[in-house]
């Protein structure tokens, strides 16, 4: 029966292909420092995985973020884990992220062929800064809402265009119902969809040229 | 580069994959292993260190001063050498250009070369960088995370000496910048943190945050005590107020009682929130929320209307372990304390007007050595004095001061109950013990 149901999927799916391509995969000798990919992409899935959760409960309106946070914490069943795990998830991937940045740069990993993976991640970096930033704010709370404004403020510095910036993050003069929910759409819908795309991409670019090795002398 | 770097470069990748590794299972594991790590310290951090809680916004209070996540601290405080007309330079103009050199870097970093002592520039220059981060992250950091980091890192340099010193014949290509790193971060934290420890700022106030119900109420009748007490008296029941309008002339006005069933049944929460905050201006309530001009935040306004709602509401379903009235009952034979008993006395009848800023003879009531000593007509109770100024004044009976006659307290024309009368009796009876433990020791 099992080996039916195998024989029909892996006929449709191609289950050889499939380990041959992602899995059997030659490598040069790694150590431990080649784990923080993984581990930046495994805190992607953690945060949207907790960022879902906390989606059920969270009302981004300024009248209630605030009181259904305390909900989560107070009432939901495990509600405190998940946003501890989120909370401290953002950190550990922000500081992942960066450590893994500065390893390809110290193993000289993006050089030729591999310009446009580095060039992608950066990218990836940025917006994971984006994510933190966006993030910051959805608690509505004392310390998120004046980090916002004094955050926002400074976009505004900018000149010519600093006051379109401005008003461009807010939503109008001020830090107000129209940020909230203009923060809310880029944390859980914009940047993610930017994120997981470009991911791919990295993905893919590393699939295609293999891990870097690490240099010797003659490199 | 040309054709022959190219060819040589990926030759050379294949033969270092030949007979290597196999992403299956060699990396996966260790993938795996890390993942699995860092969920455990995922759940750890949630699980005893859980998120700070913070106060309601209040975005009348311009004082508060934000600090943001701690990897954009960096930017926080390098934007600080940037003052007035130069801010766009330090906001838009250097990170915009990093971000840039960043991303493309691999376009003019055309160097084909790889081994880390053909690429000194290069890696001194990441390095500055990163250490600038660094150094500006500490310098905005607390004493507190800067201590955590000093013993962190001292653990990991450890482990790094351990390892190099375990394998001294082996050749490790990282052993010098490794070093050289592990020394530079040893200097900079102890030089960061001794500056801080020199400096040691005005210790901050911490706001304290209620998150459960009676944390709320108790929090909340801390400030009812405080704020409306004067004129709603300590259970909400009114009174009279004396108001002096525009012109001068003063003016009697009632306080109808705020802990009735009437009141209690027809106004909701958000109402008394309203009204605390907005005043009652023809009444002769002014605001207490910030909004308007008053001086308690939006949390502080919701303690006192969670205060008013379950203490007061007889429909209210108190949570377990929420405590209704903060007086605790003196039972037959008890020798009574400051801590347990006379304090929460004080705070519900007394401090309203025994504080800073109130007229009061300069008698504050706050801590329990103030109880005795303060004011300007101290000693104000003595252990088995009866006659004591404090005890004479809560029972009706008017004394002479050095500034003249001490009126009857509360002044207000409403007795203290009898129950507090006579637990400031019996207190000053049995020597005024202030902790429970002195007052059990009395008692035997």
């Amino acid at each position: 029966m099992m080996k039916n149901i195998y024989a029909w999927l892996d006929e449709r799916l191609g289950f050889d292909d499939m380990y041959k391509m992602l899995l059997d995969r030659p490598e040069p000798h790694g150590n431990w420092w080649n784990t923080l990919g993984s581990a930046s992409l495994f805190l992607f899935i953690m945060q949207g995985v907790t960022g879902i959760f906390l989606t059920v409960y969270y009302a981004p309106t300024p009248d209630h973020a605030y009181d259904s946070i305390q909900y989560i914490m107070n009432d939901v069943a495990f509600g405190w884990l998940i946003r501890g795990m989120h909370h401290w998830g953002a950190s550990l991937m922000v500081f992942v992220v960066f450590i893994h940045m500065l390893r390809t740069f110290f193993s000289a990993s993006y050089k030729y062929p591999r310009e446009l993976t580095w060039m992608v991640g950066s990218v990836l970096f940025l917006l994971t800064l984006g994510m933190g930033f966006t993030g910051y704010l959805l608690p509505f709370n004392q310390r998120a809402y004046w980090a916002t404004v004094v955050a926002t403020n400074i976009g505004g510095v900018v000149p010519g265009i600093g006051p379109f910036i401005l008003r461009a993050l807010r939503g109008g003069t001020d830090v107000s119902a129209l940020t909230l929910s203009r923060f809310f759409s880029a944390h859980i819908w914009m940047l993610p969809a930017a994120l997981a795309g470009l991911i791919g991409l990295h993905l893919y670019l590393i699939m295609r040229h293999g891990e870097s090795a690490y240099p010797d002398q003659d490199d | 580069m040309n054709d022959e770097m190219k060819k040589k470069i990926n030759d050379k990748y294949e033969a270092s994959i030949q007979n290597a590794e196999r992403f299956w299972p060699d990396s996966i594991y260790k993938d795996l292993l890390v993942a699995f790590g860092l969920f455990i310290l995922l759940i750890g951090l949630a699980t005893f260190l859980g998120v700070h809680p913070e106060p309601k916004v209040d975005p009348t209070d311009a004082t508060y001063v934000p600090r943001p996540e701690w990897y954009f601290l960096f930017l926080f405080e390098f934007l600080k050498y940037f003052p007035g007309q130069l801010e766009w330079v330090g906001a838009a103009v250097i990170p915009g250009i990093l971000v840039g050199l960043l991303i493309f870097l691999p376009l003019y970093d055309k160097n084909p070369l790889r081994h880390n002592s053909k690429r000194k520039v290069a890696l001194g220059i990441m390095s500055a960088i990163v250490s600038a981060i660094v150094i500006l992250t500490l310098m905005a950091s607390t004493i507190m995370t800067n201590m955590i980091a000093f013993i962190l890192f001292l653990l990991l340099a450890g482990v790094l000496f351990f390892s190099l010193y375990k394998n001294p014949e082996k050749e490790i290509a990282w052993k010098k910048p490794a070093l050289w790193v592990a020394s530079f971060a040893f200097l900079a934290l102890t030089g960061v943190t001794y500056q801080q420890t020199l400096a040691m700022a005005e210790p901050t106030e911490e706001v304290h945050v209620a998150s459960s119900v009676p944390e709320k109420m108790s929090l909340g009748q801390d400030l009812y005590s405080i704020e409306c007490v004067e004129c709603h008296g300590p259970d909400g029941e009114g009174g009279e107020i004396t108001v002096t309008a525009a012109d001068g002339t003063e003016e009697k006005l009632p306080v109808k009682s705020i802990s009735s069933n009437d009141e209690m049944y027809t106004r909701s929460d958000e109402s008394f929130y309203e009204i605390i905050s907005y005043g009652q201006p023809s009444l002769g309530m002014p605001p207490f929320g910030g909004a308007h001009g008053g001086e308690l935040s939006p949390s502080e306004l919701e303690y006192i209307v969670t205060f008013m709602r379950y203490t007061w509401d007889d429909r209210a379903d108190v949570p377990e372990g929420a405590v209704t009235s903060a007086v605790p009952v003196l039972a037959e034979g008890e020798v009574p304390s400051y801590e347990v008993h006379v304090e929460p006395v004080v705070k519900r009848q007394c401090l309203s007007c025994h504080r800073e800023g109130k007229e009061n003879n300069n008698y504050l009531m706050e801590d329990y050595a103030g109880i005795l000593n303060n004011g300007d007509n101290a000693p104000n109770v003595v252990a088995g004095d009866m006659d004591s100024i404090l005890l004479q004044t809560i029972q009706g009976h008017e004394v002479e001061g050095v500034n003249g006659t001490i009126h009857v307290m509360p002044p207000n024309g409403k007795p203290i109950k009898d129950a507090y009368i006579d637990i400031f009796i019996r207190w000053v009876e049995a020597g005024m013990p202030e902790t429970a433990e002195d007052a059990s020791a009395l008692a035997e």
